[in-house]
C-alpha cells in the first residue's frame, strides 16, 4: 500500500484495510501523545478510538494542504479536548499554585506518574506546555509539524519548550531533587 | 545551536542537522549539559517513562471503529451529512423501494392506460364523438393511480413488511418515497397517454393542456383519499372506497341530470382547480403524519391466537 495520502483516499472510499494500515503506521505516536495528554490509559484508548472514527468518517475531507501526520494529530488533539473537557474535575493546577510540595500526597503523585519526579513535574505543567512536550518528545514530531498541529509559529513552540523545561527545573529544585 | 537541541533529544531532527549538532557537541560542554536536560525531559515524557507507548491492537481498534460508525449518529453536524450525501441516501432509498414494489402493479397500470388509449384511437378512427379523449383519460387515470397507491401501502401480510419494519428509516419517509415512486410513475403514464392522443390527432380539438387538466385534479384527489384510507384502514378498504367514489363520479357525469344539485356538487369536486389540489395535498400530508404515528401493523402482533 502506498503513501498516507493514498491510504486516506482508500479510507474515504470505505476501505477498512486502509484504515488498519494507517492506524498501524501512526497508532504508537498518536497513542503516546493521547496517553500523555489524558494521563490515563483507558481514557487515551477511548480518545484514540474517537480519533479513528473521525478519520474513518472524514477522510474524504482531507484536502492535502497539510501533511497526513499533522492532520491526524490535529484530529486527535481536538478529540482529546472534546473528551477531556467533558470529564468532571478541576483542570491541572499551575505550578505556582503549589509552592509547598511536601511529603505524603506528593509521593503518591510521583508513583502515579510512573515513579520519576521529572514525570510528576511534567504532569503538573499547564495544558499548553504539556501539549508541546507530548508532541515533541512522545509523538516525536518535528517542531515545524508541532507548530502546524497547534496552529502557532515555530518560534512559539520553541519558547514553550524552554518555558516548560524551566518550570520542570523549578519544580524539581523546590523538591530538592537533583535533575 | 541550542534551538536544535530539543528536536535532537526527541530524535526528530533531519540527518543533516543531526550531524551538525553532533559535530558541535564535541567541542561545547555547555551544549552537552543543555542537551542532557532535554534528554531527561524526553526520557520522562512518555506516559510510561522509558517504554514505548503500546497502542491498542489494530484489528480490535478497526472493528470497534466500524461498529461505532454504524451504530452512532455523527456528532456535531446535522443528521445525514452534506447535501450530496443526503441526495445519495434518498436515491438509495428510491432504488430500494422500487425493488420492493410488486411488478404486477406498474404493469397492470400501464396495461389499463394502454387499453384506454387504444379505445380512444379506435373510436377516433371510427369517427366517434368529439370529446372522447379527455373523457376517457379523466375516467382511467385517477382510478389507476388510486389503485396503485392503495396497493403499495403495505399490509402486514406483505412478505417484505417485517424487513421494512426492521429498517432504521422512519415509516413516514418510506411512505413518502413509495408515494413519490408510484404517483410519479402514474403521472408519467397519464402524461404519456395524453401526449400520444394529442400527437395522433385522436384528441380532436383538445390540446395537451385540456387533456391534462381533465385528469390531473381528480387523480390527485382520489389518490390522496385512497392513501389516507389505506393508512387508517388498510389497502383493501382503500381500494373499495376509491372504486366506490369513482363510480359515483362517473354516474354523476353520465347518468344524473347535469343541472340537478348532485351533479353540480360532484362534478366541480372532481376537476382540476386550486381547491381540489390543495385539498389533495392536505389529505396526503395527513396520511403521511398518520402513518408515522400509528404502531406499525397493530392488528397483527408477533404472536396472535390461531
Amino acid at each position: 500500500m502506498g503513501s498516507d495520502t493514498e491510504l486516506l483516499r482508500s479510507i474515504a472510499a470505505g476501505d477498512a484495510t486502509a484504515l488498519r494500515l494507517l492506524y498501524e503506521r501512526h497508532s504508537g505516536a498518536l497513542f503516546g501523545y493521547l496517553h500523555r495528554l489524558a494521563g490515563d490509559r483507558m481514557v487515551a484508548e477511548e480518545i484514540l478510538q474517537d480519533t479513528m472514527l473521525a478519520v474513518w468518517r472524514s477522510a474524504g475531507s482531507f484536502e492535502g494542504r497539510a501533511r497526513v501526520t499533522t492532520w491526524l494529530f490535529g484530529i486527535a488533539r481536538r478529540q482529546a479536548h472534546n473528551r477531556l473537557r467533558l470529564r468532571a474535575g478541576p483542570p491541572p493546577a499551575e505550578m505556582s499554585d503549589r509552592p509547598d510540595v511536601s511529603t505524603g500526597p506528593e509521593e503518591l503523585a510521583i508513583a502515579a506518574a510512573g515513579g520519576t519526579p521529572v514525570a510528576a513535574a511534567i504532569d503538573r505543567l499547564p495544558g499548553h506546555h504539556r501539549d508541546v512536550i507530548a508532541l515533541v518528545f512522545v509523538a516525536g514530531l518535528p517542531l515545524a509539524d508541532v507548530a502546524e498541529v497547534l496552529g502557532i509559529p515555530v518560534g512559539t513552540v520553541k519558547s514553550r519548550l524552554f518555558h516548560a523545561r524551566a518550570a520542570v527545573a523549578a519544580a524539581l529544585a523546590a523538591q530538592e531533587v537533583p535533575e | 545551536m541550542n534551538e536544535l537541541l530539543p528536536a535532537y533529544a526527541a530524535g526528530s531532527l533531519p540527518a543533516a542537522d543531526r550531524a551538525r549538532v553532533d559535530a558541535h557537541l564535541l567541542g561545547c560542554p555547555r551544549c552537552r549539559a543543555d542537551l542532557s536536560t532535554w534528554q531527561a525531559l524526553a526520557a520522562a515524557a512518555p506516559p510510561v517513562p522509558g517504554a514505548a507507548p503500546r497502542a491498542p491492537e489494530a484489528g480490535r481498534m478497526v472493528r470497534e471503529v466500524l461498529a461505532r460508525s454504524t451504530l452512532e449518529e455523527p456528532v456535531g453536524r446535522p443528521r445525514g451529512g452534506t447535501p450530496t450525501r443526503r441526495l445519495r441516501h434518498l436515491a438509495g432509498l428510491l432504488g430500494a423501494e422500487a425493488r420492493l414494489i410488486r411488478l404486477a402493479v406498474p404493469i397492470a397500470s400501464a396495461l389499463v392506460m394502454a387499453v384506454g388509449v387504444a379505445v380512444v384511437l379506435v373510436q377516433a378512427d371510427l369517427g366517434g364523438p368529439e370529446r372522447i379523449a379527455d373523457v376517457a383519460l379523466a375516467l382511467i387515470a385517477p382510478i389507476v393511480a388510486a389503485a396503485g397507491v392503495s396497493g403499495t401501502y403495505r399490509s402486514a401480510r406483505d412478505p417484505v413488511a417485517e424487513l421494512v419494519a426492521a429498517t432504521p428509516t422512519s415509516e413516514r419517509l418510506l411512505l413518502l418515497v413509495r408515494l413519490a415512486l408510484v404517483v410519479g410513475y402514474d403521472l408519467v403514464l397519464a402524461l404519456a397517454a395524453s401526449a400520444v392522443l394529442t400527437v395522433s390527432g385522436a384528441a380532436g380539438t383538445a390540446d395537451l393542456n385540456t387533456l391534462v387538466s381533465a385528469w390531473l385534479g381528480p387523480m390527485m384527489l382520489l389518490t390522496a383519499l385512497s392513501l389516507l384510507v389505506a393508512v387508517r384502514f388498510g389497502p383493501d378498504v382503500a381500494l373499495g372506497v376509491a372504486a366506490g367514489l369513482w363510480a359515483v363520479r362517473v354516474l354523476a357525469v353520465s347518468v344524473l341530470t347535469a343541472d340537478a344539485w348532485p351533479a353540480r356538487v360532484i362534478v366541480p369536486a372532481w376537476s382540476t382547480n386550486a381547491p381540489v389540489l390543495a385539498l389533495s395535498a392536505a389529505l396526503a400530508i395527513a396520511a403521511v403524519l398518520l402513518a408515522g404515528r400509528s404502531e406499525p401493523h397493530r392488528d397483527h402482533r408477533a404472536t396472535h391466537p390461531l
